[in-house]
């Protein structure tokens, strides 16, 4: 029998050594161990794609890196994810998210950094791409219900975009909660636009979308 | 009263041949926002070569900056290399996007083919017409040659490409292969259509920064293409480069020291790059920077003007020659005072 603090470290590992074969073979045993699923993932798996986080941050790693190590890492949860749904708690069900870079922005690596930690952290993410326009966004919120909707925007002019956008999400998804970010953005506009949330990075972002959706 | 004792094409062959001109150059790079400030729509700029050189002519005597029209865009390659774009019509649009890439699985790295007819691969059409514009007014005539791994990333999809250039290496080579054929055959044709000695061929380098790639993976993706591709215009007997080194590149400079390039050589910083470190680096090359373009967009007149005296204090003297120029595409709806402030700066502080 494998010891569980062994399998957290191996999920961790895979993670960032962007393995994917490790990651299932970690997650599979995992499972076999009988392990508390959301646990494997969020103290394995996120635990290792945080670090990531940090290594990038500090420009010891870079985007590739981190996109690989993503792809180790959805690897890992395809096979713990399924679990934790099913598993009793069900505390992983934590909400239907809609997420997109606005209308004239095609820089989405960031946001779909932001999208896998949304996943990881138990949400139904549902992407829009890149370049969405405000009534997609709208549609899209609707159709699935969405508790929370992302927006992201890397560019000066395109965060005109989401300052436009809010007060008609407001209007018009009054059950939906909005977080926004990229790199232009802050803390400060948020609240002075009035969206409900802010994230600076990727695990920013799951952090607060969590306080939105439990709070 | 200082009065400017040359005209702008003047004052750049004077920096192009190492002399001292009358003040310091600017080259306020915008593109987009010279369509706007001549009341047409932005696409303009990128859809339609006369309407575009046109634009950027009126604008440059307008605002009195020396740098003359060129054709280049940030997501170059896509286009060119089969897939489909999008000029900029809708409202906060800001730039020709990508909308499909080329390529989109493995096995389409294989097949892809090289365009065989230049002429009329994407933009080319446009930026061919624009050269001819150039030429007809005896400007010097800009091509754009890259930079290969930005191009790769437009044919590929950067996130896709990001993901190969750690699992599917060879697959990026690849493309950067076919890119550079391409490229190289793109400026053969400008040499035997307009002359070597008339070029100045350009680097975009976006997708090289180290907001996104490690200066390890530079040496391996991006330096060896840019070698090849700028040996090759160098012996086509091109003498003058314009090379754009967008945002955070700190750790790839010492490769790009490698790229054979000439004097004549214009190197253009983001703020991310200090320009005494570029200025150290690259001492024989003209340098141009770094106002920072958001500060153009977003702040008051007098803070662009602080910035650009700062940038002209710094670089005024640099042995190679010094343009003032913003750190990248300044936002096409920036304030045209804040625009300005760059030649005024230029004007007031930047006298010799
Ligand atoms: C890569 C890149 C490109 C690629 C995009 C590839 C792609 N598929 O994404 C290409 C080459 C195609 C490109 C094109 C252009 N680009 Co560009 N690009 C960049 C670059 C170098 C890196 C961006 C990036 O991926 N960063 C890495 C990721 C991991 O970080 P991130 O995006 O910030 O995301 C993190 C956080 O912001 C946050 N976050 C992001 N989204 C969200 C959402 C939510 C809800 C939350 C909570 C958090 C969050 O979490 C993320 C993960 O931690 C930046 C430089 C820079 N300094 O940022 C310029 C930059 C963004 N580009 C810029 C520009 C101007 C352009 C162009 C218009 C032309 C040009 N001159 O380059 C074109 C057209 C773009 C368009 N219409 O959208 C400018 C924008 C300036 C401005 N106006 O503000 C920048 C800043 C470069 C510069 N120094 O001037 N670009």
């Amino acid at each position: 029998m494998l010891d569980e603090a062994t399998i957290l470290e191996r999920l961790s590992r895979a993670v960032m050594d962007g393995d994917e074969d490790a990651a299932t073979q970690a997650a599979n045993d995992a499972v076999g161990a009988g392990m508390d699923p959301q646990r494997a993932i969020m103290e394995g798996l996120a635990a290792g794609m945080a670090e990531m986080g940090r290594l990038y941050e500090e420009g010891e790693c870079y985007v590739p890196e981190l996109m690989v190590s993503s792809e180790a890492l959805y690897a890992g949860l395809a096979i713990l994810r399924p679990l934790v749904v099913q598993s009793a708690s069900g505390a992983i069900d934590r909400g239907v998210a809609v997420i997109g870079a606005v209308q004239g922005d095609i820089h989405d690596i960031g946001k779909n950094l932001v999208k896998m930690m949304l996943e990881v952290s138990g949400l139904a993410v549902h992407d829009l791409g890149r370049d969405v326009e405000m009534d997609a966004f709208i549609d899209e919120c609707m159709k699935v219900k969405a508790d929370l909707l992302c927006l992201s925007a890397l560019m000066t002019t395109t965060i005109i975009a989401i300052k436009d956008y809010l007060p008609v999400f407001k209007a018009k998804l009054p059950g939906t909660k909005i977080m926004i970010g990229g790199a232009p953005l802050n803390q400060r506009l948020a609240d002075e636009w009035g969206a409900d949330g802010y994230g600076e990075n990727a695990m920013e972002a799951a952090r607060v979308a969590i306080r939105l959706l439990e709070g | 009263m200082w009065c400017e004792t040359m005209s702008s094409a003047e004052r750049m062959g004077a920096l192009m041949r190492g002399e001292r001109p009358d003040r310091v150059p600017v080259i306020p790079f915008i593109f987009g926002h010279t369509a706007l400030v001549c009341g047409q729509p932005l696409a303009r700029a990128f859809d339609d070569a006369e309407e575009s050189f046109r634009c950027q002519v009126l604008a440059a005597e307008m605002y009195g900056y020396d740098g003359g029209p060129l054709y280049a865009y940030a997501s170059a390659g896509g286009w060119e290399f089969g897939g489909d774009v999008e000029f900029p019509a809708k409202k906060y649009s800001g730039a020709t996007v990508v909308t499909r890439t080329p390529i989109q699985n493995e096995d389409d790295v294989y097949t892809l083919p090289v365009p065989e007819d230049i002429t009329k691969a994407g933009a080319l059409p446009i930026a061919l017409g624009l050269a001819r514009k150039q030429a007809e007014h005896g400007m010097p005539v800009t091509l754009q040659i890259g930079s290969p791994l930005t191009w790769a990333g437009s044919v590929i999809g950067e996130e896709r490409m990001m993901v190969w250039l750690i699992k599917k290496p060879e697959l990026v080579h690849i493309v950067l292969d076919k890119v550079s054929q391409f490229l190289i055959k793109v400026a053969e044709h400008y040499t035997k259509e307009f002359g070597a000695e008339k070029l100045m061929a350009f680097h975009g380098a976006a997708t090289e920064s180290n907001m996104l790639i490690s200066p390890k993976q530079f040496e391996t993706f991006v330096l060896p293409y840019l070698q090849r591709i700028n040996s090759r215009v160098l012996d086509l007997g091109v003498t003058s480069f314009f090379i754009h080194i967008c945002g955070e590149q700190n750790k790839n400079l010492k490769f790009w020291q490698q790229v054979p390039v000439t004097r004549q050589t214009v190197m253009s910083f983001g703020r991310e790059v200090e320009l005494a470190t570029a200025m150290e680096m690259f001492p024989e090359q003209i340098i141009a920077g770094n106002v920072d373009p958001t500060i153009i967009q977003e702040s008051r007149a007098e803070e662009v003007l602080r910035q650009a005296k700062e940038c002209i204090e710094v670089a005024k003297y640099h042995k190679g020659g010094y343009i003032l120029m913003a750190g990248c595409d300044v936002p096409p709806q920036a304030p045209p005072v804040n625009v300005f402030q760059m030649v005024k700066a230029a004007r007031e502080f930047g006298r010799y």
